[in-house]
């Protein structure tokens, strides 16, 4: 590496702990026009591995903005192996934008050669944890990158699953030196969704891998017989109580690079940016906290 | 009722079950109920499943949509996605067989010039998201000798589709885009066939027509025919100002030789 280039590069490629804020194709030409506050952005992978307009501008924007790369289709819970073509890909696209980061879930959605377009739970078994881990490491050695891994919201659980999702993750993050994308959101949606306590499964998991956190709004959906199910559609404000999650999590994790993400009716930047002021000033008073506790 | 417990593949493969063939049967049976039924939560699968490749759909072929309504436009993606899925996690390549399922999907039949705007919509997205390619670099054709030159057969720049259609697709796409009702009802469907050159430029996707001979011209060097015998094959119309043009706005990528110019089937 050219020594001299070095402190430059870093300034510009890492990921600061502050609040920034998922980049979607209305926003490309405001974010070049006027230059939004957003300490970072980051975008979904899938959609910059072609050619045109749209990695055009994203690296218009990364000249500006530290830039993380959010992958949903690498499917690391893949029973079949990886798809070394999209691998590939995605290899291109870090070598083309740089990221200072670099995320995919904790899921599958590819199966006999087909693209089912989800983050498709898997069974919490030994299984696949190992099926994860073989390919959280394969992804690691070919991108040369340290992945994030990020919990999905989840709808359904499966009988034969064995281990807490959160025991799963923190593993993962053992076994592979991975770290991990906390979405707090996920968090508080799939306890609800399955009886789980949001606060236990924060505290269960390593905060020395958590690199990332990642904040959006979900539904309430109304069930027969008077029961809710929560959707996680990222299409509204953060829910108050994911806000207090999220300051549990800023607590015990210290500051933490954190996205709000919004896909569904994306509103306007400013919108956006008022969300990522709510993080920030959270993040200041974990600043805060943090230092009455060394000072201490 | 005790189920085994299956094997991640075999998971997997009952979860596609359900989400692509509605066949949830042999996923039921691994799914916690509780509180709920197992095909209650299989629906957010299937629904999210189903509404992420409409999406995908709907911003390949937005003319489409908006000829036949939201309503309908759901409907036929519907049908289509049981038949076809994606194969990668790039659903930007999603859809390619979309106008050729319009083409014998009976409730569209009475919209003869909808197979048209499809196939034309097609090769805009992919002009709109083909790699980024170099230009191929004239000067090394300048270097060939004249033997070699006419063996020439060039690479397309992946952006380039050329589509011929029965209806004046691209008169139609433009009015239905551009939501000019004035224009579109001033088109007269019979007026074709056309001749389209589909690309990425530097401005923007364009959309141009051109002669049959032209089109035809164009079509013989995009499918690496030989330079001559592209050349011979054209002999009504000035075919080489037509491929100085093609060169200068860097429509091919590089160029092969072929091994005996006259022996090309």
């Amino acid at each position: 590496m050219d020594s001299h280039a070095a402190p430059l590069r870093k300034a510009r490629d890492s990921i600061p702990a502050k609040a920034g804020v998922g980049l979607r194709f209305r926003h490309h030409q405001v974010v070049l026009e006027s230059h939004p506050a957003s300490a970072w952005f980051e975008v979904h992978t899938e959609n910059y591995l072609g050619g045109g307009s749209a990695p055009a501008y994203l690296d218009a924007i990364r000249r500006d903005y530290p830039v993380s790369l959010h992958s949903t289709g690498l499917s690391l819970g893949s029973a079949e192996g990886l798809d070394l073509a999209h691998l590939e890909r995605v290899r291109r696209a870090l070598e083309r934008f740089e990221p200072g980061l670099v995320s995919e879930h904790l899921s599958w959605c590819i199966v006999g050669g087909i693209y089912l377009a989800d983050l498709l739970p898997l069974p919490m078994t030994e299984e696949a944890l190992e099926v994860v881990c073989r390919h959280v490491d394969q992804a690691q050695s070919h991108l040369k990158r340290r992945l994030l891994i990020e919990n999905p919201s989840t709808y359904l659980q499966f009988r034969h699953s064995t281990i807490p999702e959160w025991e799963f993750l923190a593993a993962t993050a053992k076994r592979t030196g991975c770290g991990i994308l906390c979405d707090v959101n996920n968090i508080y949606v799939s306890a609800c969704n399955h009886g789980w306590d949001a606060s236990a499964y924060l505290a269960a998991l390593p905060p020395e891998a958590i690199s990332e956190i990642h904040l959006a709004g979900h539904t309430v959906r109304q069930i027969d017989g008077g029961r809710t199910l929560r959707i996680d559609d990222h299409g509204s404000r953060v829910a108050p109580e994911v806000w207090t999650l999220y300051a549990d999590a800023l607590a015990r994790f210290g500051p933490v690079p954190t996205l709000i993400e919004w896909d569904t009716d994306v509103p306007p930047m400013a919108v956006l940016l008022e969300e990522a002021d709510h993080a920030a000033a959270l993040i200041e008073e974990a600043e805060i906290g943090n230092g009455r506790a060394l000072a201490a | 009722m005790e189920t085994a417990a299956p094997s991640l593949l075999e998971l997997q493969r009952a979860l596609h079950n359900s989400l692509v063939e509605h066949d949830a049967c042999g996923i039921s049976a691994h799914v916690v109920p509780g509180g709920m039924s197992p095909a209650e939560r299989l629906n957010v699968y299937r629904n999210t499943f189903a509404g992420a490749l409409t999406t995908a759909l709907r911003l390949s072929y937005p003319a489409v949509h908006r000829l036949v309504g939201a309503e309908f436009f759901k409907g036929a993606a519907g049908f289509f996605i049981e038949s076809f899925q994606p194969k990668s996690a790039c659903l930007d390549d999603y859809g390619e067989e979309f106008p050729a399922f319009l083409s014998v999907f009976e409730p569209a039949a009475s919209l003869a010039y909808l197979p048209d705007i499809a196939r034309l919509e097609w090769a805009v997205n992919r002009a709109l998201h083909a790699a980024d390619m170099e230009p191929l670099d004239t000067q090394r054709l300048g270097a060939l000798a004249e033997a070699e030159r006419a063996r020439v057969r060039f690479a397309p720049h992946p952006s380039v589709s050329l589509v011929r259609a029965d209806h004046p697709a691209d008169l139609i796409w433009r009015a239905v885009l551009e939501k000019d009702d004035a224009a579109l009802s001033a088109i007269y469907p019979g007026a074709g066939p056309v001749w389209l050159l589909v690309e990425r430029l530097p401005t923007g996707v364009e959309v141009r027509r051109m002669s049959e001979s032209a089109w035809r011209f164009t079509s013989a060097l995009c499918d690496g025919r030989p330079l001559a015998v592209a050349l011979d094959e054209a002999p009504d119309f000035d075919a080489r100002a037509l491929l100085a043009d093609h060169l200068a706005v860097g429509r091919f990528i590089d160029f092969s030789l072929n091994d005996t110019s006259g022996n090309f089937p």
